[in-house]
Parts: C-alpha cells; structure tokens; sequence
C-alpha cells in the first residue's frame, strides 16, 4: 500500500479498506455476523462493549421458516446489542460518506433476480475509486471486491437498503436531526435509555438549539428520575422557544412532582395548545397542580 | 398457551404503569406523529394486538419460544406492526447456498452466466467479467 490513512484524505486511498475484523459465515446468520463484525470493529475503536453475546445474536435474528433474518430484526438485534442504527438515505452518494468517515455499512443485496430473490447481508468496507470497486466481507470472502457496476445492480433489487450501527456517542456522517432522533429514540423505547440518552447528547453538538432534541433529552431525564437534568435542558427549550407548549406542561408537571406549586402554576398558566389532544393534557395537568402539590423522591 | 398469557400480562402491566406514572407528561412520540401523540385506546389496542401476531407468528416459524418475548420486546411499535402485517413479502437476508441446493440444473447454468456477466452474485468464486 502506497499511502496510509491520513484524516485529511476525502476516501479510502486505493485499496485501503476500513479494520473491519471478518467473522466467518454461519449457516443462515449472515445478519448476525454482520451485526457481531460491527460490533467488533467499534469494541477495538472506541470504548464501545457489546451487550449480547454470539449465540444470543444468532438467536435473536434466525427465523428458521425462513432460512434468515428480516432488517427489523436487525436493526433491533443491533440495538439491543447497545448500538444505534441507522438507515441510510438510499444513494450510493450517502454510502460513500459513511465509509469516508470509517463507518462501515450493512447492504441489504439480492444475488440473484426479483424472480429468484437470493437475499444477503454484507458489511461494505471499503471504496476502491481507481479499480472501481466496492469491498465487503462477502459470504466466506474478506474484504471481497466487487466491480461498482455489479454491486448497485445487486443492491438496486433492495431498494439500496444500508444501515450504519453506531455507537451512541457518533453520529453517522450523513445524519438529518430529525431521522437522528427517530433512531436515538427507537433506542429509549426499546428499554435502553441510557443509550438514548448518550445519543441526544451527541445530536445536540451537532445540533445545539434543536427544539425536538432538547425536547426528547428533557424528558429522558424526567422518566430516568434526573429532576434537575430534565428541569434544565426544559429550560434551555423554553429558552429558545418559549412557548412550546408540551415543554412548558411537562416542565409544569415536573416542578409540581418536585414540590414547587407556584412555579409550576406559573408555568402551565404560559402553556396553550390549538391541537385539542395537547389542551386536554395541559388542562389535567392545571387541574393536578390545583390539587397541591407534594414533593415526591421517586416516582 | 402459557407463553402468550405471560407475554400479555407483561405489556398490560408495562402500558398501566406508563400511564399511572406519567398522566400528565407529554410523550416525546408526540414530535414524530401529531396524530398519535397522545395515543387513543384504540390506537393502544391495535398495536398491542400487532404485537401478540407477531409473537404468533414468530412462533408459528419454528423460532425458539424462549427468546419470542424478548424478540417482541426488542422492536419498536411500527417495526411490530410492519412484521405483523408483511411478513410474507419481507425479504429475510440469508446465505444463498442452502438455497441454491433444490434449483435446477437450468437455474444453475443460468445464475452461474449472469454472475459472470456481472449482472448478479450467487456464487462466491464467481468474477464478473465486466
């Protein structure tokens, strides 16, 4: 190899190929070592640990009626393994970013035709633009290549499906705030919190006066019994924005849990919604801060 | 059947504790869909019932009935109801070996061809030529 991997070149240089370490296929789990080969690469770069064990992700991903793994078991199998995913916008374009940064990305490819669909997943790891090839670790093949040509015919026939598995603390190269979020929330919902939580304060550098990140961190907190956290990224919302009216109700509510009721009656007061869902919220909530409100430790 | 029973009162038990706890706090799902921020009982209903196919059909799959739940768990309310609802047309990623072994020999000459024109890639020792 001619020229190493400086931060400043715009693609892997000739050749190079993200330190992917390769796990050799098991019989109908290629979605489990693609997730296992990602998850291995963040452990050896960041200090990323996986939660799940081999034999759990070959258990989590196999149906055996169908000899092999849908992407929602996927990139839930990938989750529960402490990673976010993320789906890529459909383009070769968007791809390429994501290897430039030295994300490596799962492809969904059909091997054979609509009629005679042959279903794989690979982990891309690398763009070879002078031989104009892509490599993947390709079935029982490291670093496979394969001609540009042949891979967007193959990937085409997934609607060019890619996820990038990242941990919490990245964010993918070509990230919109709002499909960040959606996957950063897809994590709290699913039981890990904490990760989700690592996730929107990743998006906020990236994003700082993000309404909706700010929004979903607050209340993170909340549901994870950090008062103070919560109270303060309410705040900074209200601070941007100060009369989100779901912000300004569950600030309400949290200042009313915490004992302080002429603060929290201040600030549903602020609090007005046309959405009649929203309003019927804010008013049980004005109706719960009229009761009183007594200061509770834990939920 | 006893795992069902289980995986029932499981989310019952999760969906009124949410609620009891959190009456008042609006969810954070209310940024991805105005429509079901606040989500009506019927709403609940559906997807909840999405979750017991699934687990139905997980089941029906020869899929080992001890990590069903943990399986259902895992996915999100839409990833649920789109496995619920597709399952038939969802592709499911595999090694195409295993299924290669009842093609006829036609099917074979044919796929080996296209792998060599570059136009697909059954096999692993194929090099496309274009």
């Amino acid at each position: 190899m001619l020229v190493g991997c400086g931060p400043k070149v715009p693609l892997p240089p000739s050749g190079d190929h993200i330190k992917v370490p390769f796990v050799a296929p098991r019989s109908d789990l290629c979605a489990a070592t693609s997730i296992e080969m990602l998850s291995s690469y963040w452990r050896l770069t960041t200090p990323y640990t996986p939660r799940l064990s081999r034999e759990e992700l070959d258990a989590r991903t196999l149906i055996p009626v169908k000899g092999g793994t849908l992407q929602i078991e996927l990139m839930a199998t990938a989750r529960a393994n402490g990673l976010l995913a993320y789906t890529l916008t459909p383009t070769f374009d968007a791809l390429l970013r994501e290897l430039e940064k030295q994300h490596p990305v799962i492809v969904l490819l059909n091997r054979g035709y609509a009629w005679y669909p042959l279903w794989h997943y690979a982990p891309v790891t690398g763009y070879n633009k002078k031989d104009q090839t892509i490599l993947m670790h390709f079935s029982d093949r490291p670093h496979e290549a394969m001609r540009i040509a042949t891979f967007k015919r193959l990937w085409e026939r997934s609607s060019n499906w890619g996820v990038v598995l990242l941990p919490p603390e990245h964010l993918p190269a070509t990230a919109t705030s709002k499909a960040f979020l959606r996957s950063a929330y897809d994590l709290e919902r699913t039981g890990l919190r904490d990760e989700a939580i690592i996730a929107y304060r990743s998006a906020l550098k990236r994003w700082p006066r993000e309404i909706d990140i700010l929004f979903a961190l607050a209340n993170s907190y909340y549901h994870a019994n950090k008062f103070t956290l919560a109270e303060k990224y309410y705040r900074e919302l209200l601070s941007i924005e100060p009369k989100h009216p779901l912000a300004l109700n569950n600030l309400a509510d949290l200042l009313c849990h915490r004992g302080r009721q002429n603060e929290a009656m201040a600030t549903i007061r602020k609090a007005v919604s046309d959405n009649s869902k929203i309003q019927s919220i804010i008013n049980a909530t004005g109706k719960e801060i009229r009761k009183g409100c007594t200061p509770q430790g834990k939920k | 059947m006893h795992f069902s029973k289980l995986l029932l009162s499981l989310i019952l038990s999760i969906a009124l504790f949410t609620q009891t706890s959190w009456a008042q706090i609006a969810s954070t799902e209310a940024l991805f869909n105005q429509q079901t921020d606040i989500l009506s009982s019927k709403e609940k209903i559906i997807q909840f019932t999405a979750r017991k196919d699934v687990a139905k059909i997980l089941e029906q799959m020869d899929v080992d009935p001890q990590t069903i739940e943990e399986r259902v768990a895992a996915m999100t309310d839409e990833e649920a109801s789109k496995f619920a609802h597709e399952i038939d047309t969802l592709p499911a990623g595999s090694d195409a070996l295993g299924s290669l072994v009842g093609a006829a020999v036609f099917i074979f000459v044919l796929l080996l061809i296209t792998d060599i024109l570059g136009l697909t890639k059954v096999f692993n020792f194929t090099r496309s030529v274009r």
